[in-house]
């Protein structure tokens, strides 16, 4: 039974990291589940495989319904979740793409080494969270954005911000789709989504988004590692955010047309939430249009963010900071035309990635040539007390989940289970015993975010790499963390 | 205080709504919104802002109208105090006295359906955080 009673779909285990949501009702399709049996038991009790289910009942769904190791319940699509829908007949859908569109994660990797940076390491921590703004309506007060030059962010993404000297040429080639998706309309975006968002760009947020400082503690790889600039022992720097409330209320102003639209052409909808229109339709061509420019927007808020990493790093230890480079940045929520072999044939689909990260093959034309013979660099941010990887993609995650792997630890437990669990605690201070410093705007973030919230890392990395969808390089241990 | 309970989601914040009717669905919506935007900081009801009621059916009204009421507080820090007749009461976010407690990235319609049961009507509304 899950959280509303009802019973949970029909699983079965096709092997150690696979298991298979029969088609079942409604369902036009499997759901395919990668996972092993512990990841599997976290599952009961909550709708995530259910949410598997509810989107193999969506029209022009190509292959399963997917979903990554790190899957856990959220809402139309579970998070981790991946599905493909057809150009001609299939559908796109806000509740494939979640509230914060190209939520996403970038790493930097600097020449410092962990051993010079540990004496001075509180002072970096404190000039991060001085340099980048956080928390529940925190602004950048050293940028104002007129209409029009929010509407070249959101048409030009990270590439508007080089070009405003926030960055190099040579980061907009480690980001996805080059740091602007070329789909993007600010037309499509309401003056309310621009209103909500206008003075967000450069800022992290809240929740589970954060700024943190690492090092390289284990290679699995070391010519991948060396490629990638992971030097063994040296400090990095993950920046987890994403659109903010300008992707947020873009989300929000679909969902209306997108209920209305479900019903105009008549798709049946297991959840609201997944309410959709069809990819050539006036109101799918708007959304289309839309989450582009959200997403541009996140692909320059982030580059804002490592600017000022960058400068925050180079205050407290010089030349040597400043040249931190980009290792590469990922979107997380985002659906994007790209062309896959379905059943021998090439094929045009639209792939929906919720909570889940692209996972481009050796070879892929997509990819920037530094990374051709190389595969796709992979973020997987783990909680902010154990570890992160850098993976890279695959010819299995190719064939068999359209190109995406896992993007994270993913929760195990509510917020309110941490907070109950934080409470009688002070989770900084162990942390700090545990030499990870960690500044947050509220100590309720913290408590919502300590690591036993989270699955182990490791757990759903060694499931991406067991099952060939990823295959790990480095594992990134934190010592400094900025929360919301 | 309209009744409303937090009740377990993984990843994000759901809460269940029973009130005899409407109206009572989107005071207590309002009530659950208030204390995940600023916990339990008092607000003072000063001023209405009135949200066009939108939706063709008691759950797409309920929905729109808590996600006009967290834009109201997104954009202009609009604190909810209490849901009005024609809107929300609420005042200006003062960091003296109010705690920014979270960010609420949204009302989602996930598994929402008013529905009629034993106390008037229900409701299990998930926002993402």
């Amino acid at each position: 039974m899950n959280a509303s009673g009802k019973p949970m779909p029909r699983v079965e285990r096709i092997d150690d990291y696979r298991w298979r949501v029969p088609r079942q009702g409604g369902m036009r399709t499997d759901g395919l589940i990668f996972a092993d049996e512990e990841l599997m038991r976290d599952l009961e009790g909550d709708q995530a495989v259910q949410q598997v289910a509810n989107v193999a009942h969506l029209p022009g769904i190509v292959g399963p319904s997917i979903a990554m190791p790190d899957i856990h319940w959220g809402y139309g699509f579970p998070i981790g979740g991946v599905a493909a829908f057809d150009e001609e007949a299939g559908v796109v859908s806000p509740g494939g793409v979640g509230y914060d569109i190209n939520c996403g994660v970038r790493l930097l990797a600097t020449p410092l080494a962990i051993g010079d940076v540990r004496p001075r390491l509180r002072e970096l921590v404190d000039t991060l969270f001085a340099t980048i703004p956080s928390g529940v309506g925190a602004r950048r007060s050293d940028l104002r954005l007129d209409p029009r030059e929010l509407d070249r962010v959101l048409r030009d993404g990270a590439r508007w911000a080089v070009a405003q000297g926030y960055g190099r040429d040579a980061d907009l080639e480690a980001i996805e789709g080059g740091g602007a998706l070329s789909g993007a309309d600010p037309t499509c975006v309401s003056e309310r989504a621009k209103q909500r968002g206008k003075d967000q760009l450069g800022t992290v947020g809240s929740g589970n988004h954060f700024v943190e400082v690492g090092y390289v503690a284990e290679r699995f790889d070391e010519p991948a590692a060396d490629r990638l600039g992971l030097t063994p022992g040296t400090v990095t720097v993950f920046i987890h955010s994403g659109s903010r409330g300008l992707g947020y209320q873009v989300c929000d102003d679909s969902l209306a047309t997108m209920l209305a639209a479900a019903d105009k052409y008549g798709i049946a909808l297991p959840d609201r939430q997944l309410c959709c229109a069809p990819l050539s339709s006036p109101e799918g061509r708007r959304y289309w249009g839309a989450m582009n420019a959200a997403a541009n927007y996140a692909f320059a808020n982030r580059q804002l963010m490592a600017h000022h990493a960058r400068r925050a790093l180079a205050r407290v230890f010089g030349e040597a900071g400043e040249r931190a480079h980009l290792v590469y940045d990922v979107c997380h929520n985002i659906a994007k035309h790209e062309t896959h072999t379905v059943a021998g044939a090439s094929r045009r689909l639209c792939v929906h990635r919720k909570g889940a990260t692209r996972a481009f093959p050796p070879g892929h034309p997509e990819l920037a040539p530094r990374f051709r013979d190389l595969g796709q660099p992979v973020l997987i941010p783990g909680d902010m007390g154990r570890y992160s990887y850098v993976l890279l993609g695959t010819d299995g995650a190719f064939r068999e989940t359209f190109g995406s792997s896992c993007h994270g630890a993913g929760r195990r437990l509510s917020r309110h289970s941490a907070k109950q669990l934080a409470r009688p605690r002070n989770v900084p201070r162990e942390l700090e015993a545990r030499g990870i410093l960690v500044r947050a705007a509220t100590r309720a973030t913290v408590d919502e975010e300590i690591p036993e919230a989270y699955k182990d890392v490791a757990r759903v990395v060694d499931v991406v790499h067991g099952a060939g969808i990823g295959r790990k390089v480095a594992q990134i241990k934190p010592v400094g963390v900025i929360k919301g | 205080m309209s009744p409303y309970r937090f009740v377990p989601h993984t990843a994000d914040i759901a809460v269940e709504l029973v009130a005899p009717d409407e109206a009572g669905l989107r005071a207590a919506g309002i009530d659950a919104l208030r204390e995940l935007l600023v916990g339990t900081s008092a607000v003072r009801a000063l001023e209405e802002r009135p949200i066009e009621p939108q939706g063709l059916d008691p759950t797409e009204r309920l929905v729109r109208f808590l996600a006009e009421a967290l834009y109201l507080y997104d954009t202009e820090r609009f604190v909810p105090a209490r849901a009005g007749r024609a809107g929300v009461l609420g005042e200006p976010f003062d960091p003296a006295r109010h705690a920014a407690a979270r960010e609420v990235k949204g009302v989602t319609y996930h598994g929402v359906t008013v529905r009629e049961g034993a106390a008037g009507l229900h409701a299990t509304i998930v926002f993402d955080v």
